[in-house]
């Protein structure tokens, strides 16, 4: 439901607040920062998926002219480290579990010289077995990867709400099938870098394009085993993080180490090929197996779900994945009976990670699969059966998920109309087909400690200029202007006089970063009150100074007036300096902060995720060619739910930018391993959508209030490739009847199920083109 | 062993001293002080290092900066004049054609060199010529509205971007006497 609320900066189609340097070349990334002095630092990785270090031998690199430092496991205090279980290390310790792992560094005055110590480092090694695949993983026998986990399982979750048999019972139509996705890396077009010092006194600073600084400067310092503050970490401007730079990777602690050995600032910015060896942890690949119950007329009554997860040699943020992918679906539709099993699997690969979805991806893959077999069994319409089950506001999941504002209905109607569903049904032409996904989201995750929140500070400088402090940081989403926005609607600024910081951990309050589409929904309520305590103080002085009645003050256009007579009015620029120039003068400043209605999942996974839930609908329109296999996305429409969007610029390309992701996921991408060493780790190989790939797109917002939210805003970022890889599989069903189950859907899987249909059953025939 | 090298970039001679072996992408970046060209892939693929050198967009990537002796270079900081963007800049900045901006410079150059040579494209030369810069952000939608946009000069004349030098006016303390 929208609520009618007037804004003046909300909502406006405004320009990126940090736009003029980005379009110019003048943003500073990390790979742009140079120090007084600064080295170069290079890795050395390990080229065995497992295998034991019986000895290194530094010296000789260690005297080649112009090496300042080399560094091993003997640098560091050899505590594990990590975001849930403490299992990486910054170098290896004793063993190395994938290839690309950090075993030694070197810096140098250039990169030549680093990279030729490299190869002057002498160590032994013994190959130990490894294992790859998680099903292999979790046989008993296979190679233990980590000590004391048995049969390499990292995690497990066992969920039953209701009672699943009877549920079963109950059924008029089970669905059963299992799915399999693949190895997705984030691609950002900048890789992950880092620029460290080290200050005699021992407090490290370091450049990072990090997403999550908070997080990261309490990683790093338990890795270096230094207090929290003994690191400041500042955000360079962030070339695409997608969750791939939240800081579960060795970067930045190596760097720091070579800083600290050196005694010089050293930076160490990761090849294309070492982003896609041990930069960003690629998506939590899963093996899923769906059976979902229905009565006849189309209302889910049981499903159950049993998940393999590979979680690669290192854990990061995978058990909190393999969770999401377990259980968040379940706020999507109305369901009441159902059971989930994940097992999170060690294998010697690169350890996975944080993805935008976050899990969802890969589970929705799944299970709107099953949705789509159940609607053509049961002779349903796709959308008319999502329609049917989709959650509304006042859901409660079975795992407490308490949705508040819901608009997934609207996006479904929406999707109808845009693609028009309905006619293109009715008038179905050969090799086309049809295709829908729904999904939910959420706006941040409680999943910290208790602890779901943000906070914010403003000052109000002399000149009348808003500064926001916010340590949650731009990755290139659009935080940095939606957050102005907010500022300035409270504030009644005009945009331009609302600036925001960098994130910096030692200048701005504590914030998680940007994850699980957070940002806007919790950053931005902190924004919201530190605004409105702000604006308390401008409204004293004004009173003050207009001698009025607070209650009759209003603010806008950077003034606060009397309403009803508004020439009886000062400038905030005015009340700033009033405020501070005087005898016990004070500078007008505040922080706000905001901890989300969430609850933290209990021992049994029941809790309440998130403050608030975000909806989408996508529906594909695909041509298959029974030639060649291809798949043509003739049309593609996408409808989101986010509560009021406070930028319709940033947030379409939110919207835009994921769904070609999901398109990548869907079709195109894929990293390819041949006894754990990646075969494709470079982008003429690894192949992500261009500009040609990408098919007509029709997307539009829900109209749509979020209580909770700043202004009615909830997330949005993570939502629109969620379904996307389902939505073109259930498209092609529809066109050709074929199902493909493992992504990514290529040509060649597309031929080889064509020709089994036509062995299978000749009279289903998907008949030539006409026009070839 | 090192060697002079006189670059010509953005209408401004640079004397460098690199090995000859120096790619252009580094040699802009490091010697000559110009980090708005970005390294992506480092293969050539991506386009992020995109700069046009004698009218023709190329990879600086994969160039050799001795190559471009004596050769006009021009890379994303020599596209604005006068404190004004060039149409380009400024429609990435109207229709939102960018978000983390990495690839942004490369993609702003790829651009220019198409409408260079081809001031009017239709909607499908733009998709094929731009297909060379990728980018992870957007989905390209805005991208390809913001090039046709600056083709079909769909862009604001009263465009001011906030970053505009101004004098600052000298402003009082005693706030009564503000005006």
């Amino acid at each position: 439901m929208a609520k009618t609320e007037t804004f003046s900066v909300v909502g406006q189609r405004v320009n990126r607040v940090e736009g003029y340097d980005k379009v110019t070349g003048g943003a500073k990334y990390v790979a742009d920062i140079v120090l007084p002095g600064m080295l170069v630092g290079r890795i050395l990785r390990s080229p065995y998926p497992h295998a034991k270090i019986v000895k290194i031998d530094t010296r000789k690199a260690e005297k080649l002219r112009g090496v300042k430092a080399v560094v091993t496991a003997e640098d560091t205090i050899k505590q594990g480290w990590g975001a849930f279980f403490p299992d990486q290390y910054p170098l290896s310790v004793g063993k190395v579990r994938y290839v690309g792992e950090e075993v030694a560094a070197v810096a140098a005055i250039d990169q030549d010289i680093a990279e030729e110590a490299l190869g002057m480092i002498d160590i032994e090694w013994e190959e130990l077995p490894a294992v790859f695949d998680p099903e292999q993983a979790m046989k008993e026998g296979a190679p233990l990867i980590h000590e004391g986990k048995e049969r390499n399982i990292a995690m497990t979750l066992d969920v039953e709400r209701g009672n699943i048999e009877r549920a079963f019972a109950e059924s008029e139509l089970i669905v059963e099938d299992t799915f399999e996705s693949t190895p997705q890396w984030h691609c950002a077009i900048e890789t992950i870098g880092s620029v460290a010092e080290c200050s005699p006194s021992g407090k490290y600073t370091i450049y990072m394009n990090t997403q999550t600084l908070f997080m990261a400067r309490y990683r790093i310092a338990a890795a270096l085993g230094v207090r929290e503050t003994d690191v400041r970490i500042i955000q360079s401007a962030v070339g695409g993080g997608f969750g791939g730079k939240s800081c579960d990777d060795n970067n930045a602690i190596v760097c720091a180490l070579l800083a600290r050995k050196s005694c010089k600032p050293v930076n160490i910015i990761n090849t294309r090929e070492e982003e896609f060896l041990a930069g960003s942890r690629p998506r939590v690949n899963m093996n899923i197996w769906a059976k979902m119950g229905f009565k006849k007329d189309g209302r889910i009554r049981a499903k159950q779900l049993r998940i393999i997860a590979d979680n690669g040699a290192y854990s990061g943020k995978a058990p909190a994945i393999a969770g999401v992918a377990a259980l968040r679906h379940d706020t999507c539709y109305k369901y009441s009976d159902v059971k989930t099993q994940a097992y999170l699997v060690y294998t010697n690969k690169i350890p996975t990670g944080a993805f935008r979805g976050f899990g969802n991806p890969s589970a929705e893959w799944a299970v709107e699969q099953i949705m789509d077999k159940a609607a053509h069994n049961l002779g349903i319409d796709p959308l008319d059966l999502a329609r049917m089950n989709a959650a509304d506001p006042g859901y409660v999941s079975p795992h407490g998920n308490r949705v508040t504002s819901c608009e997934l209905r609207q996006c479904i109607d929406l999707v109808e109309k845009m693609m028009d569903w309905k006619g293109k049904r009715a008038q179905k032409k050969p090799n086309r087909g049809l295709g829908l996904a729904c999904t939910v989201h959420v706006s941040g995750k409680r999943h910290f400690g208790d602890y779901d929140g943000g906070s914010a500070t403003i000052k109000v400088n002399e000149d009348g200029k808003a500064l926001i402090l916010s340590g949650e940081g731009e990755v290139g989403q659009g935080a940095a202007t939606a957050m102005c926005q907010i500022a300035a609607e409270e504030l009644g600024l005009p945009l331009e006089d609302v600036e925001i910081s960098r994130a910096d951990t030692d200048m701005t309050t504590f914030c998680l970063g940007a994850f699980g589409s957070r940002v806007t929904y919790v950053g931005g309520n902190a924004v919201k009150d530190a605004a409105s305590k702000v604006k308390q103080q401008l409204l004293d002085t004004a009173a003050e100074m207009l001698e009025a009645r607070q209650e009759d003050l209003a603010a806008a256009n950077g003034k606060i007036f009397v309403r009803g007579s508004e020439t009886r009015s000062v400038t905030v620029a005015q009340l700033a300096r009033a405020r501070l120039f005087r005898r016990g003068g004070a500078p007008i400043v505040a922080s706000g902060s905001f901890d989300a209605d969430s609850v933290l999942q209990d021992a049994t996974r029941y809790g309440n995720e998130s403050g608030a839930y975000n909806f989408g609908c996508q529906a594909a329109e695909v041509e298959v060619d029974p030639e060649t296999g291809q798949v043509k996305v003739l049309k593609y429409v996408a409808a989101s739910d986010c509560g009021t969007v406070i930028n319709p610029i940033g947030a379409e390309g939110q919207a835009e930018g994921s769904v070609a992701q999901g398109l990548g996921y869907a079709l195109i991408e894929g990293l390819k391993m041949e006894d754990g060493r990646p075969v494709n780790p470079n982008f003429s190989d690894y192949r992500i959508p261009s500009m040609r790939d990408m098919p007509p797109l029709e997307h539009a917002f829900a109209d749509s209030y979020e209580p909770t939210g700043p202004f009615g805003a909830k997330g949005l970022g993570e939502l629109g490739m969620d379904p996307t890889a389902a939505v073109i599989s259930n498209a092609i069903f529809d066109a050709a009847g074929i199902r493909i189950k493992t992504l990514p859907i290529t040509p060649e899987k597309v031929l080889k199920a064509l020709k089994a249909v036509s062995n299978q059953e000749p009279t289903r025939k998907v008949k030539l083109k006409a026009d070839g | 062993m090192k060697r002079f090298v006189a670059l010509k970039v953005n209408g401004e001679e640079y004397d460098i001293d690199i090995e000859p072996n120096r790619l252009l992408l580094h040699a802009l970046r490091e010697d000559v002080g110009l980090t708005g060209t970005k390294e992506g892939c480092s293969i050539g693929v991506c386009g992020a290092c995109s700069v046009i050198v004698d009218g023709k967009l190329v990879s600086s990537c994969l160039t050799l900066a001795l190559a471009c002796q004596g050769k006009e270079i021009t890379t994303i900081e020599g596209l604005a004049k006068d404190g004004r963007l060039h149409p380009l800049q400024q429609a990435f900045l109207e229709y939102g054609g960018f978000q983390c901006g990495v690839c942004t410079p490369g993609q702003i150059m790829a651009a220019k060199a198409l409408l260079d040579a081809n001031p009017n494209p239709t909607e499908e030369e733009v998709k094929e010529w731009m297909s060379g810069n990728l980018c992870r952000c957007t989905g390209y939608y805005k991208i390809l509205e913001a090039v046709m946009a600056a083709a079909h000069n769909k862009i604001s004349s009263d465009f001011q971007v906030k970053h505009e030098r101004k004098t600052a006016k000298i402003q009082s303390l005693n706030v009564y006497k503000d005006s």
